[in-house]
């Protein structure tokens, strides 16, 4: 008298598929299925994929947008750069992936399609809203079909028009896509949340806010120090002539030395003031 | 087939929808050439002044020797600020509009602003240029947009897309090319530019046999969009005053001597 679901289980996981019951417990064997709470499982564990894997992050500044991202060095013999997470999908419109990497190249492919029918049909160059609403709305179509798995992929899609501006754009596996002025997402994206909205990037311009961007990006790697790591960053303003460019490599070199610096000094500035705190202590407990 | 010199008019019932009946004239309507198809042979204008873009053209749609509608709207509506202006085979042009109007309202509700001028146009050329070979129209796509403001693009038959300032087409516009290219300045105002369309496309109507009826105008500005239409009878060259027309004798000895009245002379 066992239903399908049961039925299933045993066959699958045999005898253990009764003992060991997972998260999902039996909801989640495919995209297309709602549990009792009323949460589909499979599009959670595509956000899971992103949860643990590289920061990503945008800043909208006065001037124009930054993107950003750490890279862990996975082998010390690649080709430096060949493992690129920033592209640009139109002259004023950049991405950067984080997650399941291939599912992320595939969704940009998509992008530069996009964009190129948008451009043949209408002659304008696609917005950045447009453009994220229909990755969004194909990422989403993943999500109810049988057939398919959700995009295990976070993107951020940077985007400067004539007529609307500076624009950032976090499109998650579930396919929901907000504007945003500054967002995150991947390992370190509290910190770097909270670092974004401490700074108030609308009022700086974008050369100023590389720095942080490079700074934020080190304080996110904090963690895991012992794993060599690589920044990549990219901008769209009036030094890259309005058109969206990784950032030159000199440019970049000093920013993360300043970066690193900076952090450093931070670092004992805090632990200095934690000793001066404890001296205090003590001196009070011995003062008569 | 030539029209006969004498109506024939006949009383069996089946033949009765042969006669119409037109003003004082009794046509035979065996006679006259259906064949030809329905063209808008049109006189039209667009013409960018300081503020906004007004667009005018004539009402006369014939068929071969036969005026289908007298007062017909040649100004066709693509979205709030953009219209266009058709010229060619009706049937034609009226499609091409009213596809572009389907993917500009698409494109609108996407961009959830208002689209640009030069997607309404590239829309339009698309369509003339890919199926030029079935297709005889000539289209002008003008309007506003808050970007670049006031534009006017012409498309001619072969599906070129050129940006302009003033755009004339149709078969008339031949006709006023020559006062078009005196009168026209840059940067006008509103009242200038009304008067200076009103008087080219009237010299057009006055000799062109496919322009006629009364002058239309369109006028688009940021705040908003306004029609009009001059009459025949407030049309600066009446088309039935013969005192205006270089064919009348130019001597008053030759006027009395005829003793006809020439209406107005």
């Amino acid at each position: 008298q066992m239903c399908i679901r049961d039925r299933y289980q045993r066959r699958v996981h045999g005898d253990q598929g009764f003992v060991i019951k997972m998260a999902g417990s039996g909801y989640d064997y495919d995209v297309s299925t709602l549990s009792p709470e009323g949460k589909i499982y499979q599009v959670e564990y595509a956000m899971k994929a992103t949860e643990n894997s590289s920061t990503i992050l945008g800043m909208v500044c006065k001037d124009g947008v930054l993107l950003g991202t750490e890279k862990l060095i996975v082998s010390e013999m690649m080709v430096s750069g060949s493992d690129r997470r920033v592209y640009s999908v139109t002259k004023q419109i950049g991405m950067v992936i984080t997650g399941l990497l291939p599912d992320g190249r595939c969704l940009i492919d998509r992008a530069k399609e996009e964009s190129a029918s948008f451009q043949k049909q209408y002659g304008i160059p696609i917005t950045g809203k447009v453009l994220a609403d229909r990755i969004a709305q194909f990422m989403h179509m993943n999500t109810i079909y049988l057939w398919a798995r959700p995009y295990g992929c976070n993107i951020i899609i940077a985007s400067l028009d004539e007529g609307t501006g500076p624009a950032l754009h976090l499109i998650d596996p579930s396919g929901q896509c907000f504007g945003y002025f500054g967002c995150a997402a991947g390992k370190g994206r509290q910190i770097a949340r909270n670092e974004i909205e401490k700074l108030g990037s609308k009022n700086l311009t974008c050369k100023e806010c590389a720095f942080h961007l490079a700074k934020i990006l080190h304080k996110c790697h904090e963690e895991m120090k012992e794993k060599k790591f690589e920044l990549e960053m990219s901008w769209i303003c009036p030094e890259s002539g309005m058109v969206h460019q990784m950032l030159p490599k000199d440019i970049q070199k000093e920013l993360e030395a300043r970066a690193q610096e900076t952090l450093e000094k931070e670092a004992m500035a805090d632990v200095q003031s934690q000793i001066m705190k404890n001296i205090n202590i003590c001196l009070l407990y011995t003062s008569d | 087939r030539p029209p006969r010199s004498t109506p024939k008019p006949s009383s069996a019932a089946s033949d009765v929808y042969k006669r119409q009946v037109h003003g004082d004239y009794l046509i035979d309507m065996e006679s006259i050439d259906w064949s030809q198809p329905i063209r808008d042979g049109t006189t039209i204008m667009a013409v960018v002044y300081d503020g906004g873009v007004m667009l005018g053209a004539d009402s006369r749609t014939t068929g071969g020797a036969l005026i289908y509608n007298r007062v017909s709207d040649k100004i066709e509506p693509i979205h709030k600020r953009i219209f266009c202006l058709r010229s060619g085979a009706s049937a034609h042009t009226q499609k091409i509009a009213q596809l572009c109007r389907l993917y500009i309202g698409q494109l609108g509700s996407e961009l959830e602003e208002t689209p640009p001028v030069y997607s309404a146009a590239k829309i339009i050329q698309s369509f003339i240029y890919n199926y030029k070979s079935f297709l005889s129209a000539a289209m002008i796509c003008a309007g506003w947009d808050p970007i670049k403001g006031p534009q006017i693009y012409t498309i001619p038959l072969g599906g070129t897309l050129v940006r302009e300032n003033i755009a004339t087409g149709g078969s008339g516009s031949a006709y006023m090319s020559g006062f078009c290219d005196t009168h026209y300045k840059a940067g006008m105002t509103r009242k200038e530019c009304r008067d200076f369309m009103i008087q080219s496309i009237s010299l057009a109507m006055f000799r062109d046999s496919s322009s006629g009826g009364i002058i239309r105008l369109l006028d688009i500005t940021k705040d908003g969009v306004s029609r009009e239409y001059i009459s025949h009878d407030q049309l600066p060259l009446k088309q039935n005053n013969y005192s205006q027309s270089c064919l009348l004798y130019t001597s008053d000895a030759a006027d009395e001597g005829l003793g006809v009245d020439l209406g107005g002379r």
